[in-house]
């Protein structure tokens, strides 16, 4: 499915995007005077956080050749569960740890359908999305929780002492560090590269595939239960309707970071970049005035390029190495 | 031509056996639900849905996909309101829509075809993109009755033997395109691509151009969706058609076009919409209680989807569109 | 390898230090709006008010904004309508930072999710910006977060004033249902108010299926509304009225009762230019809203009548918009006046005003 050259050109891209960021950052100053102070770049960064934390656990799994559109579900029905047993007298810190657990089982859940039941994760993970976001409704009914413990609404919300870094930062960082040294250092990330390029081959080369995409599953319930924890800190609130739509906004800063949606290509570097990219770019573009359709637009015209992109350099080498090839002959 | 027909006939199988068994199952704990005029309410309220899963077959038996389908059908409703508003004629509204979608169908399936981009990136951009200048051209209006197209408004409000309009509509579209999938070469060729991509080339498909005419088709008849949506709503507005793309999608693999593409009819497509429309009606019917509704609607999806892989052949692992590596 | 390795390297490391560059570069917030000089007018010179709806691309914002700019007009203050194209709390929370970036003396806004957005009004707050809610609330428990909430009448008199116009439509007796949106602050307080006034002041009357909670659908969209409508037929056949308190079901309801050719009577919460065909043509007797005009209007009076230091909010204080005086009440709420209802003889009138 994939052929030699293009891992070259994606980790080209990868490079492009975190030059894409240092530019948009420039960019964004000057559009804006507004875009480079430091209560906005600290609000860019919590607004991204969540997204950040689920995309890293989705590029593992679109790079294995998976996908899961239930992530933003989980992400609610964890902040369902963090404020149902909060409600019902939990200790908060308990309470998270609930809602972690919920996350991991919803991943599992999800592992497990496709794992052991074979369905296709495209299409039973929107399933799974219908049926989460259900259990949120099941758990919450019309009645958000909002009365939280004041010092977690802090910790969602405030900066580190002395800088413009959200507390969420750390998280983030450690989070995405982690990640990359697995994904890009380890066994266990060669094998998600070597499943989603050909998973029948690392089968048969040994690799326990449908245990390490089972995991995976799990993982990405748990990231977005993480995320799911941080949304409900930032907006001081548990409602059965939050984070409707982030999925797509995930996918959508995943594949722009360079992450083959064939599956067996992307990196770490690329991936937080992009979703820092995109946030920048929102930022930006609404502060230099720019409506929500624009944004919109905007955001998926940033896509297109991200595909495109990487053909156009494809095709521009693949010329100039012919023609450097036909000049050698001569 | 048999074999084709005996193969067809065993995919669709399993979303009409969920068919039965939902409806039989929810008629038995509430005999209201036995109705004629339930079965004409489903009907009723399916077509858009069933539209749109027609055109998405295209697609998918080409193992590929169309996200953007939703804000086009969405933005065409609009359009067709808001252009018959200002005096143009049902027929130049209806070529408009129908143009406005094929256009949106012809850049993804170039894109996809000419450029090889990954069809699931492309369409997720040309959703943003259509949505965000469908917001700035709709400009937060309403689309209100009066300036829906009369014959619009008759078609939505009245029925023939009972079934409303635009659910013949459906079925004759689905007769059409069923015709056209199994009788002509071009259509046919879909499956092939859909089952071998880089085979199909080899045997002489002219493949880049099926992918470009499958996609402008696909947009096409989302464009002409958007007068069934005005049809069936009488209004419209920026919020029309979000989120219809997933409902679309799942319709389609509930009824067995594989989303590892090279199998399923329209008609297993048209099943899968009725079956899930059925699902929601029947969820309504049994009195469950409100908050636990979708809950038990994403369930049933699940079931649906995995009774149909189930009765179907494929059993071994698959990446996200199912295709066995 | 290497080479591209420490490329690549390079390039991340230049991004962080972009980006702590441009952070340490920056400016702290501006320092705090400077209040005006006492005076007694309500005029405002050069107040930059920022009108934040639910979403944008909603008809019934856009009516809400034209009231607020005739007022922004009357005052000689400059108004942007500026919001997110979903209704979510996290979306909206975006635009309430925008406010605070761009240095904005004044936000009206339109809670798009009562709980949510409270972080970023403190933060507002915080940053000196007058804030008023209008047409949709935070929740109680957050009042703090505002100055006040202009709202259209008591939330009980909505919910009532429902349930007499179908009472009048269904003569009194019968079974009702009703659609609403599921998580809708509004809505919930709405139709909490509607069940014990049903029950005590129509004793002929019932809630479909024995209980408020076995009448209510929940439907968020035109789709689900439409689906809402046929459910309710289905459990319930000899259901005499639904009542819907919102523009999106009551519509959508008028829409299937024509389809369906059904019996059940119809009312509730509608935008006049939409329901005007089916008030016309007698699919519905009567459906009530209030201006949303006026209430994006006297929002902007009651922000720039604190901004100039005449009105500070507090529970009997007042303050006059147009030709009107509005006192604050329990909770930190100015009220317009009852809702107006539309019949036949006056959605002539309505219909081409909003």
């Amino acid at each position: 499915m994939t052929n030699l050259s293009t891992p070259k050109n994606l980790l080209t891209w990868d490079k492009g995007v975190v030059l894409f960021l240092v530019i948009s950052i420039f960019i964004g100053s000057f559009a804006s005077e507004y875009f480079a102070t430091a209560s906005n770049l600290s609000f860019v960064i919590a607004s991204i956080a969540e997204i950040a934390i689920i995309a890293i656990a989705m590029a593992y799994l679109i790079i294995a050749g998976e996908i899961d559109l239930s992530v933003a579900s989980i992400m609610a029905l964890t902040s369902a569960s963090v404020g149902y047993a909060f409600q019902a007298g939990v200790a908060f810190e308990l309470a998270v740890v609930i809602g972690l657990v919920v996350g991991l089982l919803a991943g599992l859940f999800n592992g497990v359908l496709v794992t052991v039941f074979g369905l296709p994760s495209l299409a039973v993970t929107i399933a799974t999305l219908a049926l989460f976001r259900g259990l949120c409704w099941v758990l919450l009914e019309n009645k958000p929780v909002n009365q939280l413990p004041r010092e977690w609404i802090d910790l969602g919300n405030k900066n580190i002492p002395g800088t413009f870094f959200p507390w969420a930062t750390i998280l983030v960082v450690l989070l995405a560090g982690t990640a990359w040294f697995v994904l890009h250092h380890t066994k266990l990330g060669r094998w998600v590269f070597a499943i989603g390029t050909n998973a029948d081959a690392s089968r048969f080369s040994g690799i326990p595939v449908n245990s390490v995409k089972l995991g995976l599953f799990a993982f990405t319930g748990l990231m977005s239960a993480v995320a799911g924890v941080v949304y409900t800190l930032r907006f001081a609130s548990a409602s059965p309707d939050g984070g409707t739509g982030y999925e797509l906004s995930v996918i959508a800063a995943v594949l722009f970071g360079g992450v083959a949606i064939a599956g067996g290509v992307g990196t770490m570097w690329g991936v937080l970049a992009a979703v820092l990219s995109l946030g920048v770019i929102k930022s930006g573009l609404q502060l230099a005035g720019f409506s929500a359709n624009a944004l919109l637009i905007v955001s998926g015209g940033l896509l297109l390029i991200s595909v495109i992109l990487p053909r156009v350099t494809e095709f521009v080498r693949v010329h100039r190495s012919k023609a450097s090839t036909i000049k050698r002959t001569q | 031509m048999r074999a084709l027909g005996r193969l067809i006939r065993v995919r669709e199988v399993p979303v009409l056996l969920g068919l039965v068994i939902v409806f039989v199952g929810t008629g038995l704990l509430n005999p209201i639900f036995f109705s004629v005029s339930i079965l004409n309410d489903i009907l009723f309220g399916v077509a858009i849905v069933a539209t749109l899963a027609i055109a998405q077959t295209f697609v998918i038996v080409m193992r590929h996909i169309d996200l953007s389908v939703g804000s086009v059908v969405g933005f065409t409703s609009f359009l067709i309101g808001d252009l018959s508003s200002k005096g143009f004629s049902l027929g130049a509204v209806l070529l408009a829509a129908l143009l406005v979608g094929a256009s949106v169908g012809a850049v993804n399936g170039f894109l996809v075809a000419y450029l090889g981009l990954p069809s699931l990136v492309v369409t997720l951009a040309t959703l943003y993109i259509v949505r965000g200048i469908f917001n700035e051209v709709g400009k937060g209006q309403t689309i209100v009755e009066s300036m829906v197209p009369e014959e619009l408004n008759w078609l939505g409000l009245n029925r023939l033997f009972g079934i409303s309009y635009l659910f013949i509509i459906v079925l004759v579209l689905m007769v059409f395109a069923g015709f056209l999938m199994h009788r002509t070469r071009a259509a046919r060729d879909l499956y092939a691509i859909g089952s071998n991509p880089s085979a199909a080339g080899l045997v002489g498909i002219p493949v880049k151009l099926r992918v470009l005419l499958a996609f402008t088709s696909t947009g096409a008849i989302s464009g002409l969706a958007g007068a069934v949506m005005l049809a069936r709503f009488n209004s419209s507005s920026t919020q029309s058609g979000l989120g219809l793309e997933l409902l679309v999608i799942a319709a389609c693999v509930v009824g067995g076009v594989s989303i590892a593409g090279g199998t399923g009819s329209v008609f297993g497509a048209v099943s899968g919409a009725v079956l899930l429309q059925t699902i929601l009606m029947a969820i309504g019917a049994l009195g469950i209680p409100q908050f636990w509704q979708l809950a038990v609607n994403g369930t049933l999806i699940i079931a649906a989807i995995g009774l149909d892989r189930y009765l179907s052949t494929r059993v071994k692992s698959s990446n996200i569109m199912g295709a066995s590596s | 390898m290497k080479k591209r390795k420490s490329i690549l390297a390079a390039a991340v490391t230049g991004a962080f230090l972009a980006f702590g560059l441009v952070g340490c570069a920056a400016t702290d917030e501006a320092e705090s709006p400077a209040t005006s000089a006492a005076g007694t007018t309500d005029t405002a010179e050069a107040l930059k008010i920022a009108i934040v709806p639910k979403a944008i691309n909603i008809g019934y914002f856009t009516g809400w904004n034209e009231g607020a700019q005739e007022a922004c007009a009357e005052l000689g203050a400059t108004c942007d309508y500026i919001g997110p194209n979903e209704i979510t709390g996290a979306a909206q929370t975006e635009f309430i930072n925008q406010v605070i970036q761009q240095n904005y003396d004044i936000l009206v806004i339109s809670a798009a999710d009562q709980n949510a957005i409270v972080p970023a009004l403190d933060k507002a707050r915080e940053a000196g910006i007058i804030i008023v809610t209008s047409d949709a609330d935070v929740a109680a428990e957050s009042v703090g977060s505002r100055l006040v909430s202009i709202l259209p009448s008591e939330q009980d008199d909505i919910g009532t004033a429902q349930v007499d116009w179908i009472a009048e439509a269904i003569g009194s007796e019968g079974s009702v249902a009703i659609i609403t949106p599921a998580n809708a602050a509004n809505q919930t307080a709405w139709i909490a108010a509607m069940g014990p006034y049903l029950e005590s002041q129509y004793p002929d009357m019932s809630w479909a299926g024995g209980s408020l909670e076995s009448a209510t659908f929940f439907a968020n969209d035109p789709t689900e509304s439409a689906e809402a409508f046929a459910s309710i037929l289905a459990q319930y056949p000899d259901v005499a009225g639904i009542i819907s308190p919102t523009t999106v079901g009551v519509l959508a309801a008028a829409v299937e009762k024509k389809a369906k050719g059904a019996a059940v009577k119809v009312t509730g919460l509608g935008l006049p230019s939409e329901m005007a065909p089916y008030i016309e043509d007698g699919t519905v007797e009567k459906v009530g809203l209030w201006n949303p005009l006026d209430l994006g209007y006297v929002a902007v009076y009651a922000a720039v009548a604190a901004k100039n230091g005449n009105f500070d909010g507090a529970i009997g204080s007042t303050f006059t918009a147009g030709d009107k005086t509005y006192t604050v009440v329990d909770g930190g709420i100015a009220y317009l006046g009852s809702p107006f209802t539309f019949t036949k003889e006056n959605i002539g009138e309505f219909k081409l005003i909003y």
